[in-house]
């Protein structure tokens, strides 16, 4: 639908995911551990033997020694002593397992590439010669060409890369994947167009974005290396003797476990330790190179606390939002999702809400329904048809859910369950809250369907979600939000991810339910458009807080908090596409984990004084029933700050 | 009648992929060494023509691509060439190890499969409670256990059990007892008892992997809007997890353990070279050993065709559980 191609800039490779990479590492002390583990184990296999006085294979006057001083694990019937060899068969494993996964990181990453890049064809082939590895179960050709080459006296190299040849299937894989969808991503087109080869381009810009998911699976891969390799040497077709490795260790140990444990269990444990802190590290760096992933907390902390009300809510207020707050409890610090929002709906009334994205209007919906993550506190009050809704408890809450308040979400693609058919999704939401026979649901269920406008509904009950397009999805979810009449329903950008034309269907659904129920429309969107089409006030958050409140009227006509008027000059007009995000404010809405002091808008507030970074702005007046939160609240037309720039679109070189 | 459609393109799809590998194997094994170097060396020395008449049976007079031939025309004709132990029937041979492998392969990945969806779902409903963490916890653990050391660590247990008692409680060794109980319960129960605690070493290996993928599954579908949809509607939160949680979460993990198949087989391997069962394991590593090149490829084939059945069963099962593929293609 874009009217436009995206503005181009340098084609310079994404921002790399490396910075913070030590901290974050360091932080996930488990993989911190575990590589001074590895550090350890290391040493003890590749420094121990230049420091032990016996070598690995010398043969001893002492055989079969118990542990003493001078042999503390012991030696073997041969005189062999068995620390040294235990030594030596660390290193061999490690060293195997090292070469294995660098092998395969490499023969995996150039298939993966080329496949990822290339497409059609070549990918084609290049995945069907990664079935044949797959199909082909590896012990038994690991076994058949290590009996191969036992005899050839090839040693660890050669097992190394017998095993690296089966074993690069996974990394080819992954970066595979990553490929196909990086390719898409402008920097890569940018670069095509400027005519750059396509080595260059899987040199330069492709292969530093797919480093970090190699890292990870070489990482993991080591781990499984080391296992192969104990097992090929444990059924005899990897490390011969003399050299030996640990799995070599275990086999000769196994008659033994009963008479000399130690033997049987110390080469096992350092297999264990091994693939343990690997696997431990590989975790470690893939939370450290993916800093958007959030792990969870160490503690639970579901608080709720409602406000005490002193003020009494007007019977004809149907919500009534007070001071509501949720804070996210994360491993980066909390995150104050909502710092501050005061809302009213009056019933059937519809209410717009405004914002860019991450100023929490989808926190505030999920606070509404009660549906927030465990990590959340909430506090402040919400009022909704005479009962308390922060803290409310859960049985009391589900009971509200789908039949007082019921909410649509944003995108129609992922909110319905694949596999349960239309007409199951739409009768149990009438079922859950009316006790009634199957029969009579799908009754009810079709005429929903035929209300929200979908064609030929009662033959289309037994088709399932796919079968349906993006519009007629949402029209789905629209048909169960109303199936039990709600009083307020509440649509989070119900139209976002829809095409333009499919988006004022949508709309149109939406008004026929609001005259047909009457209940009252909480329209989370950050399309102005829309509010302006349906909406009878408006409320415009700004990081966590609601910066202006008043009627469509008001608020369109008399835009007090610079912020509104910023995000109204950037209206999306008919010559500009339709999804295109605000872009007309300059600069970004700032972090919720680091927010500026005073108006958290004023680093992008043309008109900001010294005083606005003193003091949050409150709510106050401009008209009755039109509050801004703005300390130089002036009248339209006055000091109409400069907040709108012309994004300028630079040439291409 | 689709799905069957489906299955049988992936079956033709399969068959160059088969071609190509077989061959590589059999030239691998060909030239791998001489089987007959035993006889050749024999004290004392075998007759000469004797060994010529070995040779021919074997075909080793032959060059390899003319043996590779024969071997492939065979195969194709059912027959899976001669042994080189005279005495043995290569079928007969793979059909009764099969037959013993597998018995206790599918019932660690029933028990497996099952102990992973148990634990990855809890883990995933319950994150970051004491239970989750002692889930992930012995899950790492078995994922960087070694799984012959494991083996070697069930049967010293069994033994000094067994010890223990002053009778024999569990057993360690072979897949039956060599004088069979007289009655059929008997026989029935004396495999049972065999299969203890191969199965056990198998499911430990095997469920730590599927149960972190199944948690990681569970996980994303907690996440998703679908459910968060379904709790909307006022459903309990039981009801979510059954009817639309768990449904979606167990279609992934279908296919990831089909394709494990070939990775559970190789741990059987190794339990059976433990436990001394007379199974596939066991005629693998012999046949290698005694670079019996028919019994190499009969295994290999075996192995390759269970492999090719366990894709068709995980693309019928996706098929079955997912509504979105039942109509593609
Ligand atoms: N589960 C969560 N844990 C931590 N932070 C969250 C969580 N959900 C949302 N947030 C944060 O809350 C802020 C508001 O998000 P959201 O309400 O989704 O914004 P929007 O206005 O676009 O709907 C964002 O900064 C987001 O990162
Ligand atoms: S308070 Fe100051 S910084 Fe904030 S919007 Fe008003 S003028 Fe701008
Ligand atoms: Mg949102």
């Amino acid at each position: 639908m874009s009217a436009e191609p995206p503005p181009v800039s340098a084609p310079a490779a994404a921002p790399g995911p490396w910075r913070g990479v030590l901290t974050r590492f360091r932080r996930h002390r488990l993989a911190a551990a575990a590589l001074v583990a590895l550090v350890l184990v290391g040493s003890f296999a590749f420094v121990g033997p230049l420091l032990w006085r016996y070598g690995h294979d010398e043969i001893t006057p002492d055989n079969s020694q118990p542990p003493s001083a001078a042999h503390p694990l012991g030696t073997d019937s041969l005189g062999h002593d068995l620390l040294a060899q235990v030594m030596r068969g660390t290193q061999q494993s490690l060293l195997i397992a090292l070469t294995v996964a660098f092998g395969a990181a490499v023969v995996g990453t150039v298939i993966g590439i080329v496949a990822g890049y290339y497409r059609g064809r070549t990918d084609a082939l290049l995945m069907r010669l990664v079935d044949l590895f797959l199909t082909v179960p590896t012990i038994a050709v690991a076994a058949v060409l290590g009996h191969n080459f036992a005899g050839s006296g090839g040693g660890w190299v050669l097992i190394a890369a017998v095993l690296a040849a089966l074993m690069w299937t996974s990394v080819a894989r992954v970066v595979r994947g990553v490929v196909l969808g990086l390719r898409e991503r402008e920097f890569i087109s940018a670069a095509r167009a400027l005519g750059s080869s396509d080595l260059r381009i899987m040199l330069r810009h492709i292969l530093p974005n797919v480093a970090a998911p190699i890292i990870v699976s070489v990482t993991i891969l080591v781990a499984t290396a080391i296992l192969a390799e104990t097992a090929l040497s444990f059924i005899g077709f990897g490390v011969q003797p003399p050299d030996t490795s640990l799995g070599l260790l275990v086999a000769n140990a196994q008659s033994a476990v009963a008479t000399r444990p130690w033997l049987f269990y110390f080469p096992g444990l350092v297999i264990l330790l091994i693939a343990l802190s690997i696997n431990f590290i590989g975790d470690g760096l893939r939370d450290a190179l993916d800093p958007t992933q959030t792990k969870g907390p160490r503690r639970r902390r579901y608080l709720a606390r409602p406000a005490e009300r002193t003020d009494a809510v007007p019977d004809d207020v149907l919500l009534s939002v007070r001071d509501l707050r949720v804070v996210f409890a994360a491993d980066s610090g909390d995150v104050s999702a909502v710092r501050h929002l005061d809302l009213e709906l009056r019933r059937g009334e519809v209410v717009g809400l405004v914002g860019e994205s991450g100023s929490g209007k989808s926190v505030s919906a999920a606070a509404l329904m009660g549906l927030l993550p465990p990590t959340a506190t909430v506090s402040g009050s919400i009022h909704f048809a005479g009962q308390e809704l922060v803290g409310l408890a859960e049985p009391h809450f589900r009971r509200l859910r789908g039949s007082r308040i019921a909410m649509v979400f944003q995108d129609p693609m992922s909110s319905l369950s694949p596999v349960h058919t239309i007409g199951d999704q739409v009768a149990e939401a009438v079922r859950v809250h009316q006790g009634c026979s199957r029969a009579a649901a799908r009754a009810r269920a079709v005429e929903l369907l035929d209300t929200v406008g979908i064609p030929d509904a009662r033959n289309r009950l037994g088709d399932y979600p796919h079968q349906f397009s993006g519009g007629m999805r949402q029209r789905v979810v629209i048909a169960m939000a109303i199936a039990n009449d709600p009083d307020l329903i509440i649509a989070d950008e119900p139209t976002t991810a829809l095409d333009v034309t499919v988006q004022a269907q949508v709309l149109a659904a939406l008004r026929a339910v609001r005259e047909r129920t009457g209940a009252a429309i909480l329209m989370i969107t950050h399309d102005l458009g829309i509010v302006a089409e349906i909406a009878d006030r408006v409320a415009v958050m700004y990081a966590g807080r609601l910066v202006e409140v008043g009627t469509a009227a008001d608020v369109f006509d008399n835009p007090s908090m610079p912020y509104t008027q910023g995000l109204l000059d950037s209206v999306p007009r008919l010559d500009r596409p339709a999804d295109e995000e605000l872009w007309a404010i300059p600069g970004s809405p700032p972090s919720m984990t680091a927010l500026p002091a005073g108006c958290a808008f004023a680093p992008r507030c043309g008109i900001r004084t010294p005083d606005c970074s003193a003091a949050v702005p409150d709510l106050v007046p401009v008209t009755a029933g039109h509050l801004a939160a703005c300390l130089r609240l002036t009248p339209l037309g006055d000091a109409r700050p400069e907040t709108a720039t012309t994004s300028s679109i630079p040439e291409r070189p | 009648m689709e799905i069957v459609g489906f299955a049988l393109r992936r079956l033709l799809v399969a068959i160059p992929v088969l071609f190509v590998s077989t061959f590589l194997i059999f030239l691998a094994v060909a030239k791998s060494g001489d089987p007959l170097a035993e006889l050749r060396e024999r004290q004392p020395p075998v007759p000469p023509h004797t060994i010529a008449a070995e040779e021919a049976r074997l075909g080793l007079d032959q060059p390899v691509l003319q043996r590779y031939w024969d071997w492939l025309t065979g195969v194709v004709q059912g027959d899976l060439g001669p042994s080189v132990d005279r005495n043995a029937d290569i079928g007969m041979e793979i059909g009764s190890r099969l037959g013993i492998t597998m018995r206790f392969v599918l019932i660690a990945m029933l028990i497996a499969a099952v102990l992973a969806i148990l634990v990855g779902v809890v883990s995933a409903v319950r994150q970051y409670s004491w239970l989750d963490y002692l889930f992930t916890s012995t899950g790492f653990l078995f994922l960087a256990m070694p799984s012959f050391w494991l083996a070697v660590l069930l049967k010293q247990g069994g033994i000094e059990l067994n010890t223990l008692a002053g009778s024999t409680l569990i057993y360690t060794v072979g897949d039956s007892s060599v004088i069979p109980p007289p009655t059929l319960g008997g026989r029935i129960a004396d495999l049972a008892g065999h299969l203890v605690l191969p199965t056990i070493t198998l499911v430990l290996i095997n469920f730590a992997a599927w149960s972190r993928f199944q948690r990681s599954s569970m996980l994303d579908v907690l996440g998703s809007d679908y459910v968060k949809l379904a709790t909307a509607k006022g459903l309990r939160r039981r009801t979510v997890l059954r009817k639309y949680a768990l449904r979606t979460a167990l279609t992934p993990l279908v296919t990831v353990i089909a394709l494990d198949f070939t990775a559970v087989f190789a741990g059987a391997v190794v339990t059976e070279t433990v436990f001394q069962w007379r199974g596939m394991g066991d005629y693998l590593l012999e046949s290698i050993n005694g670079r019996d090149v028919n019994a190499v490829m009969a295994w290999l084939l075996v192995a390759a065709v269970a492999v090719v059945l366990f894709n068709l069963l995980a693309d019928i099962l996706y098929a079955a559980l997912d509504p979105r593929i039942r109509r593609v293609r």
